[in-house]
């Protein structure tokens, strides 16, 4: 059951912007719905895991197929979709081994060249801090109405 | 050092400054027969042309007795000091660079020849026999049209052998990664001929084996091919290969092979993505690239760390969602989206849903948000809500909001209650997808 991947169907209304707060914020809600609708409430690690991976697939939907890292990400889940996937694992960073480490964070970023590595990383991470905002967001007006 | 013969040093111009002939510090080691460079300098200058004896000109400090200093020649054939480092001729390099230029204007049009306004091309003085030792001269020609650059024209003076009745002045500039072949110049007298150059680049090319340096501008990018195209007299055919090149050429100090070229490219798109990283990570105090990168990886670390505890906190999603419930009597009577016809038609609809899950809220959470998800529907935020419809082309505001359908646009529009305050009201979108009167889609 693939019940984030349900969200691709949605064209992008801004295909030449950059990342779109408005279209990842729609698609992470819609997500999230549906992922507290399908989880049965006794499992909450099995939710917070789906939660996560619904992020980086609005994340990765909403960015597009343009880019290596959004292709990576949608890759990755949809393979793990399949059979148990195996949280990554990453090592901290040697001194000499920045390039390194920077691959094994960026999703996908162990076969591309220096130079577009970096350009990757800094799309990936305009999304990812896009994204980290609208959770925080949603999760700060969650908290502020505490009742 | 070249041969024994004759050693054909020079300083090259660098890529912002002409070169000079001037050098206080060079000359007096240069200076080794002041005698002689009477005679060779009277000789050389003869048959310049009519400008050149402007060079005098006690205005520019470019004049005779200046000039002798930089000749280092040798008739006794001893070798010139090779230990005059480059950086002696480096010194040249950073002489009144605008006198080279005052000097250039001077040239006079006549020296021009095939070569374009070559500028920053090294002048080489080159003593036809083989006790030539490296002159610089700074002087652009004119060739061409005016050169407002700083460069220098090499001008290839023929001096003594060789019968060559056309003076030329080749100032040859050794260079630190000059190659073999190219360290050794043509020594032949006959080969500074080179008829119809009068301050072609090619001339010096051709016959001091194209040793010089040119700054990094395209002016010297026409010289270099005036020279390959020079008569083919030099038997430094070596460098004939590199000289050929029409692009950018490097400074003194860089080679100009493709390679190197590429790879300066390739630093500076580095470099400059480098700078946009810097800007999305916060605290960039760009010390240097290596701490840049650990920030990098640590704010990226840092993110993805922060995605998984977000998403840990918002286990037991019913608790999670309750808060965003609020009493939605405020909404009340709140203004309906502007939706199409389709969408009118459900905001009653909608309104009694809302008054319904309101109710079931206050009752038990979860059902409620099975309920609002059985239709379709789920919770967001008002401040979300608000920005989601703000920026959307349909803004609406008030109550719930059917999203249009998804023809053109598959942004849902939210709904908001602009009377209730921003944290307390409970809104509900409708996914686009969803159809708004049939059943729950999901």
């Amino acid at each position: 059951m693939d019940s984030k991947g349900s969200a691709c169907s949605n064209p992008n209304p801004n295909p030449t912007f950059g990342p779109s707060k408005l279209m990842l914020a729609f698609r992470f809600l819609r997500a999230l719905s549906i992922v507290h609708r399908t989880t049965p409430a006794s499992s909450p690690t099995c939710r917070g895991r789906r939660i996560e991976r619904a992020a980086y697939a609005s994340m990765a939907y909403s960015a597009g197929t343009s880019r290596a890292w959004s292709r990576a990400v949608l890759r990755r889940l949809h393979h793990r979709a399949r059979r148990r996937a195996v949280a990554p694992r990453r090592l901290s960073t040697t001194a000499g081994n920045r390039a390194e480490a920077l691959r094994r964070l960026v999703p996908g970023g162990a076969g591309m060249d220096y130079c577009t590595l970096l350009e990757e990383t800094a799309d990936y991470t305009k999304c990812l801090s896009m994204q980290v905002e609208l959770m925080q967001g949603i999760v700060d007006s969650a908290s502020s109405n505490g009742r | 050092m070249q041969h024994g013969s004759g050693e054909v040093r020079g300083s090259m111009a660098t890529s912002a400054s002409a070169q000079m002939a001037l050098h206080d510090d060079h000359g007096s080691q240069q200076i080794q027969n002041p005698g002689l460079h009477d005679d060779f300098f009277d000789q050389m200058l003869s048959g310049l042309p009519s400008a050149w004896p402007e060079l005098g000109n006690p205005k520019s400090p470019w004049d005779a007795s200046a000039a002798q200093k930089l000749f280092r020649i040798d008739l006794t054939g001893k070798p010139p000091d090779e230990s005059q480092p480059e950086a002696a001729t480096e010194g040249l390099r950073y002489a009144s660079y605008d006198e080279a230029t005052m000097l250039a204007s001077r040239l006079p049009q006549s020296q021009g020849s095939g070569g374009s306004s070559p500028t920053g091309e090294a002048m080489m003085l080159q003593l036809n026999n083989r006790h030539i030792l490296p002159v610089v001269v700074p002087l652009q020609a004119a060739v061409g049209g005016g050169v407002g650059e700083s460069g220098l024209l090499p001008l290839p003076l023929t001096l003594g052998s060789g019968g060559a009745a056309d003076p030329r002045i080749i100032v040859e500039t050794p260079r630190d990664e000059m190659d073999g072949p190219y360290k050794s110049p043509d020594q032949n007298g006959g080969e500074e001929l080179y008829s119809g150059l009068g301050g072609s680049i090619r001339a010096a090319q051709a016959a001091t084996g194209q040793h010089f340096h040119h700054p990094q501008n395209h002016g010297g990018a026409a010289a270099p091919a005036g020279v390959g195209q020079g008569p083919a007299a030099s038997a430094s055919s070596g460098g004939g290969a590199p000289q050929q090149k029409q692009k950018v050429r490097a400074r003194r100090g860089q080679a100009t092979d493709p390679h190197s070229i590429a790879e300066r490219l390739r630093r500076e798109r580095i470099a400059e993505r480098m700078k946009a990283l810097q800007e999305l990570v916060p605290n960039a105090n760009k010390t240097d690239k290596a701490s840049m990168l650990d920030e990098i990886i640590d704010y990226l670390k840092f993110l993805q760390l922060q995605v998984k505890v977000l998403s840990m906190s918002r286990l037991g999603g019913a608790a999670a969602v309750a808060p965003l419930v609020a009493d939605i009597s405020t909404e009340g009577a709140g203004a309906r989206a502007g939706g199409d016809g389709a969408a009118v038609g459900n905001n009653d609809s909608l309104t009694a849903t809302e008054h319904r899950v309101a109710k079931m809220m206050e009752e038990d959470m979860g059902s409620a948000m099975q309920y609002l998800q059985g239709k379709g529907l789920c919770l967001m935020p008002i401040s979300l809500a608000s920005a989601i419809s703000s920026a959307a082309c349909r803004p609406s505001a008030g109550g719930l909001v059917s999203a249009p359908p998804p023809p053109a646009t598959s942004a849902a529009a939210a709904a908001e209650s602009p009377s209730s305050s921003p944290s307390a009201s409970a809104l509900t979108v409708q996914s686009a997808a969803a159809a708004d009167t049939t059943a729950p889609k999901r």
